[in-house]
Formats: structure tokens, C-alpha cells, sequence
């Protein structure tokens, strides 16, 4: 079956799935300029920043790392255990609201610039696959080229090369769910003493390959929901990459002055990664990736026409009206964005490595003998760090209320790592004293005082005119 | 090459469109994708090969069996805690040191007795370990019984510790209370009421 190598976009069908279905192979050619070295220099920091997390260690772990089995989440210094997850619905929430706020003033801007799908599959196996196979028209060529020793030795390579990188990445991810250590030590032993790990690897470093080798665009457009609602997110006044038709149009050669600035020179086409037209306007497909804009910007230049005939800019703009940046929508994203950022920013500062939880016993809600009325509680003693810490326990009552005689806590009780002691605390209160219900403050504190977590309980007794029935009400 | 946004360019041998019309919105009738159509048919097929091996061949079990294997494994372990749980049994271990030993940390730390039974046993809110009266009983499983079930007088407060401790750790407890005592001097006390046993 042959495939075509050449195509011209149209806007009734997606350019990079052929009329009998199959996947038509994207060849975008090089380009260069300022939006492109800049998205390079983007997009090696953020690889960068990726490989070196794992290496970089805050408060004695690594920045970022998820411990699974030990259900314990490292985030900068900051150690979060399983009954900390609620606060990621802040966090993620908080995020998704950044990413909507970017998207309503910029497009796609996340796509083009940050996201891991662009930012390795631009810099890192297409700079590979140009390395190996040349420029867009070359790739095209030994596309169609039958299989001679030339073309077998250039793929063999160019998917060794694939597999590798593809293969490092998986480890790299591996190192944030088992740390350094733990990473060197599955690839110094025996794969059946760590299966599961093998799996992963071998599992995601088979996914990245397909992805990055085969399936590439295809993610963008298909399968990624962000990409498929951003249309929902975006205005007239978000500005995307554009082509100006009002000063492009209509296309012709640059020595007809009937014809607009733009001179159908295609370039914006053969750069696109998702093979689209840019000049019919803003579709589904772009990624806002302004490889186009640099494309074009070139040919500007050489034609000593001002730059910009495709550029960032909002429907308004292209209308020749003024965009406006704080609209409902910007207002709203940011108020949602605010929210759900500094509830998790509060929640996360406020973690605490110990906790306690107060219940009471089954059975009655009080207990009465001769002399005192008596209520009993079960106070676990929950220890997230990684050393053992001595517990006390303490209450106290507020002014007015009956002195409280208690037991089960007159001692200091170890707990070890990770784990939680239940703990009988018994509360007594003469039944000559007591008035009614009150409250009392459970304080739970390390030996060294360091960390002091409060509970409120609620005393009760029976109607205090049962005990007292010979007093005047 | 269109680039008016409002000029639909609708090639001859293009796609056409589906007959439907929804909200003015019509379909463009282009094939779908090869690789999306290969995941309906891999799902359909992964799904006559599932049913076929969980409930026709039964060859994997289903969720039903594993729930059903997990609780007699647990029903089992729980068994096995019990061990031979008899008067004899329990006074063996009070005459252990290791069971001792770990019967008063559980005293002390997760039961948490020591709060109405004293430090020393010597009772408190609740009543004496120590002396030579039981109340619900003088035999060790009595004790067994009333730690794990709970006192059958409800207005006393001693709730049952099956759930919280465990069969293993009542009969350390018990082994515990016991090593206070002898055989003899147990068989000799009063008991209050008849001695209980275990509700089951």
C-alpha cells in the first residue's frame, strides 16, 4: 500500500487521516526563528527540570517523589500521607483553573510551549529524526523510496535511537515512584525481584515509543480532552496564532500588486506539525506551536515586508477591533484558580507529621457510679514521620467548667514510624459538680513540644437535676 | 486555497455530507481513523474473550470468588488465633514469660486497660485484677470471655475488645491478668455470678 507524501489541507477533513483511514505521515520542514529558539530554549529547561527533580534533595528526600507502596507523597520538602489526598482536589483543580485562565487570553499556548507530547516529540525525536533522515522533503523522499540498504540502515537507526530515549524516560519516570536509590537498585538486581517495576518500564517505554515514533499528532487531535475543549474555553478576544487575511489576501506572486502580502509561498504549511492551513483560519488541529509565524516572518523578511502577516493575535484583532483582556471569563477562571491554589497552599502548610482522632467508646455516651459521672474515649495516635515520636496527652477545660479527673494519658506513649496506637482515655467528673454538659480540649503533643494538635470533646452526664434533686432549680 | 472563513470550500471528490441536519450543524462523512476504529474492535473482542473465561469457562475466578476466598482466608487466620483457646491453654501461657511480657504492653499501651483497672491491676474505675473476687466468674476463660465480649452488666462500661485487639492479644492480656493468680487460689475464690463463657 502506498501512501501519499504530498497533500493540500482542507478544512472537511483532517490532513493526517487519509480517505481509507490510514494515518497520512506528517513531514514538517525545518524552520527557525525567534518563536522556535525560544520554544527551544523552553523546552530543554523543562526537560531538564524533569531529569534533575529526582537528583535534588529537599528536607532529606527527593523534590518530587511518590511512594506508593509506602502511600507517602514527597512535593518540595513537604511530606504528604494518604489522608492528606483530599487537598489535591485543590491543587488539581486549582491547576486546571491556570491552565483555563492561559487558555482564555493565549489559546493553545500550553500545547505549543509546555506540553511533555510537543516538547518531546520537537526537541527531542524529530531533532533526532532530522539528525538521521534529513529535512521534511528527505523524510518525504525516503518515504516513498523502496526498501534499498540505505533506507533500512536509516530506520534501523533512527527507531534504535527512538527505543533509547524512550527507554531513559521510562527510567527517569520510574526514579519519582521509587526514588534514586531504589531506581539503581532494580537495575543492579535480578528483574524478578522487582517484576512489576520491569513491567512499567518495559510498558511505558513501549507506550512512549509508539507515541512519539508512530502516533505522534494524532494524540493532540484525537485523543487529549484538553484539546478537544479548549474551543469551549477560548473568545473572539483569546489570541491564538493567525493568519491576517486582510492583509494577505488574496494570495498571489509578490510582483502583482492586486495580490495581498501573502505570495501562497506554502511555507506555513510544509512546517506544520499537524498538517493544517493556518490561512483558513483557526482549527481544531493547531497546537499554537508558531512555527508557522517564524516561517512566515522569514519570507517577510526577504520580501522586505513588515513581519507578522501570521501572528498571535485575537479574532477581534484580526477585525481590526481592540482586544479586551479582563473579561467574565478571565475574571471567573481566576477567582476558580485563586480558590482552589491557596485552599491547597493553606491545606499543605498546615499538614502536620502527627495527628490524633478522639471517638468515643461504644457503648453509652456516659457511665455512672457512687460518686462520678464518667465518659470514655478511644484517642488515636496517628505518626506520619520517620522517626518515632513520644506522645502526651493532656486536657483542659474552660473557665466555669467542673475540675475533671482523668486516666489512661498520665504516661508518654511511643509511637513508631508510621505507625498509630489506640489509647483509652477515661474522663470523671464528681457527680456532685456536674451541671450539665461542657466542653473539654484533648492537646496531643510531642515530647518535645514541637507540634500540639487540639480536639474538642463534648462531656456528657445525665439532666443535672437528677443528680441534684434536693437543690432549688 | 480558501482562507475566507465564510466560503465552505467543498471539494467534488471530497468527503460530502451525512443527510442529517442538527441545530444547522451538519456531519462531515469522513472514514474514521484505522487505529480508533482497531480499539472498538479489540474491546469487542476483549469482551467476548472475557466473558467466555470468567463465566462460561470459568477458568479465572470472578470478583465473587476472590470476595468469597479472602473472607475464608480471614475466617481461618482468625481461627488459627484462637488456637486451642481452653482453661488449660490460657493457664500455660500465664506461666510464660514471653506471653506475660506481651500481655502487659497491651495492658499498658494499645488496650489501654490501665485506665479503669490501674496500673498494678489493682482496679480503679474498674474493678481489682488483683484480688480473690470475680464477679462474672473465677476461671480464665471467663476473663477471656469478658474481655472480648465485653462485661454483660452494660451500665459498667467494660466494652468488648474483640474488634479492636484481636484474639491474639485478649489471650496475652488474659495470660497477663492470670499470672497474678494460681490455679489453686483461682479455683478457691468466690465468684459472683455463675462464670460466663464466649457468646458463640
Amino acid at each position: 500500500m502506498s501512501t501519499p507524501t504530498n497533500k493540500a489541507p482542507k478544512r472537511d477533513a483532517l490532513t493526517s487521516v487519509n480517505k481509507d483511514g490510514s494515518h497520512f505521515i506528517i513531514h514538517p520542514s525545518d524552520v527557525s526563528g525567534r518563536f522556535t529558539s525560544a520554544r527551544r530554549f523552553v523546552a530543554y529547561a523543562l526537560i531538564l527540570f524533569f531529569i534533575a527533580l529526582p537528583w535534588i534533595e529537599i528536607g532529606g528526600h527527593p523534590a518530587l517523589f511518590f511512594n506508593v507502596p509506602g502511600r507517602r507523597f514527597h512535593l518540595f520538602g513537604a511530606t504528604l500521607s494518604f489522608q492528606d489526598t483530599w487537598l489535591l482536589f485543590f491543587a488539581l483543580s486549582g491547576t486546571a483553573f491556570a491552565l483555563f485562565f492561559i487558555t482564555a487570553l493565549w489559546g493553545r499556548v500550553w500545547c505549543g510551549w509546555g506540553c511533555p507530547q510537543t516538547v518531546y516529540l520537537e526537541h527531542v525525536y524529530r531533532r533526532i529524526e532530522r539528525w538521521i533522515e534529513g529535512d521534511g522533503p528527505a523524510r518525504k523522499r525516503l518515504q516513498k523510496s523502496p526498501w534499498t540498504t540505505e533506507k533500512i540502515l536509516k530506520r534501523t537507526l533512527k527507531h534504535s535511537a527512538f527505543f533509547v530515549v524512550s527507554f531513559l524516560i521510562a527510567h527517569i519516570f520510574l526514579a519519582y515512584f521509587v526514588s534514586l536509590p531504589g531506581l539503581w537498585e532494580r537495575m543492579t538486581t535480578a528483574p524478578e525481584e522487582h517484576w512489576t517495576s520491569f513491567l512499567f518500564v518495559f510498558a511505558f517505554t513501549t507506550a512512549l515509543y509508539g507515541n512519539f515514533a508512530f502516533f505522534r499528532e494524532q494524540l493532540c487531535i484525537m485523543i487529549c480532552p484538553y484539546g478537544r475543549f479548549q474551543s469551549a474555553l477560548i473568545d473572539n478576544h483569546s489570541k491564538n496564532v493567525a493568519y491576517d487575511p486582510n492583509r494577505g489576501d488574496p494570495p498571489g506572486k509578490p510582483s502583482d500588486p492586486e495580490a495581498g502580502d501573502c505570495i501562497a509561498c506554502k511555507k506555513c504549511i510544509q512546517v506544520c506539525p499537524t498538517g493544517i492551513d493556518i490561512r483558513q483560519g483557526l482549527q481544531l488541529e493547531c497546537i499554537g506551536c508558531a512555527a508557522c509565524i517564524d516561517a512566515c516572518d522569514t519570507v517577510m523578511d526577504k520580501l522586505e515586508r513588515p513581519r507578522g502577516l501570521i501572528r498571535y493575535a485575537s479574532e477581534e484583532d484580526l477585525l481590526g477591533r481592540r482586544t479586551r483582556w479582563i473579561r467574565f471569563r478571565t475574571i471567573f477562571y481566576t477567582i476558580m484558580m485563586l480558590i482552589g491554589l491557596s485552599v491547597a497552599a493553606f491545606a499543605l502548610s498546615s499538614v502536620e507529621p502527627i495527628n490524633i482522632t478522639v471517638t468515643r467508646m461504644s457503648g453509652s455516651p456516659y457511665y455512672m457510679s457512687e460518686t462520678m459521672v464518667r465518659n470514655q474515649y478511644q484517642i488515636r495516635l496517628i505518626n506520619k514521620s520517620e522517626t518515632p515520636v513520644e506522645f502526651r496527652i493532656d486536657s483542659k477545660t474552660r473557665e466555669g467548667a467542673p475540675s475533671v479527673i482523668t486516666s489512661g494519658t498520665d504516661r508518654t506513649i511511643l509511637v513508631e514510624p508510621l505507625a498509630e496506637v489506640p489509647v483509652t482515655f477515661v474522663m470523671q467528673v464528681a457527680r456532685s459538680d456536674y451541671e450539665g454538659p461542657f466542653t473539654v480540649e484533648i492537646h496531643a503533643f510531642d515530647d518535645m513540644r514541637e507540634i500540639e494538635i487540639i480536639r474538642e470533646v463534648e462531656f456528657l452526664g445525665p439532666d443535672a437535676a437528677f443528680l441534684h434533686p434536693n437543690e432549688e432549680q | 486555497m480558501q482562507s475566507d472563513p465564510d466560503n465552505k470550500p467543498i471539494d467534488s471528490d471530497g468527503p460530502g455530507v451525512r443527510p442529517h441536519t442538527y441545530d444547522g450543524i451538519q456531519e462531515f462523512d469522513n472514514k474514521l481513523p484505522n487505529w480508533w476504529l482497531w480499539t472498538f474492535y479489540l474491546a469487542i473482542i476483549f469482551t467476548f474473550l472475557y466473558w467466555f473465561y470468567y463465566y462460561d469457562a470459568s477458568t479465572l475466578k470472578t470478583d465473587a470468588d476472590r470476595v468469597g476466598e479472602k473472607l475464608q482466608e480471614m475466617e481461618a487466620k482468625k481461627l488459627a488465633a484462637m488456637g486451642d483457646l481452653d482453661e488449660e491453654t490460657l493457664w500455660q501461657m500465664s506461666r510464660n514469660p514471653t506471653f506475660v511480657e506481651a500481655g502487659k504492653s497491651v495492658y499498658r499501651g494499645a488496650g489501654g486497660c490501665l485506665a479503669c483497672h490501674g496500673e498494678d491491676l489493682n482496679g480503679g474505675i474498674g474493678l481489682s485484677l488483683v484480688d480473690d473476687e470475680w464477679r462474672w466468674g473465677n476461671e480464665a476463660m471467663s476473663i477471656y470471655a469478658i474481655i472480648s465480649d465485653g462485661s454483660p452488666d452494660k451500665a459498667s462500661g467494660m466494652q468488648a475488645w474483640e474488634a479492636l485487639l484481636g484474639p491474639e492479644k485478649i489471650k496475652q492480656v488474659t495470660a497477663y491478668i492470670l499470672s497474678n493468680h494460681t490455679e489453686e487460689g483461682m479455683a478457691a475464690a468466690t465468684s459472683l455470678n455463675p462464670p460466663i463463657g464466649l457468646d458463640q
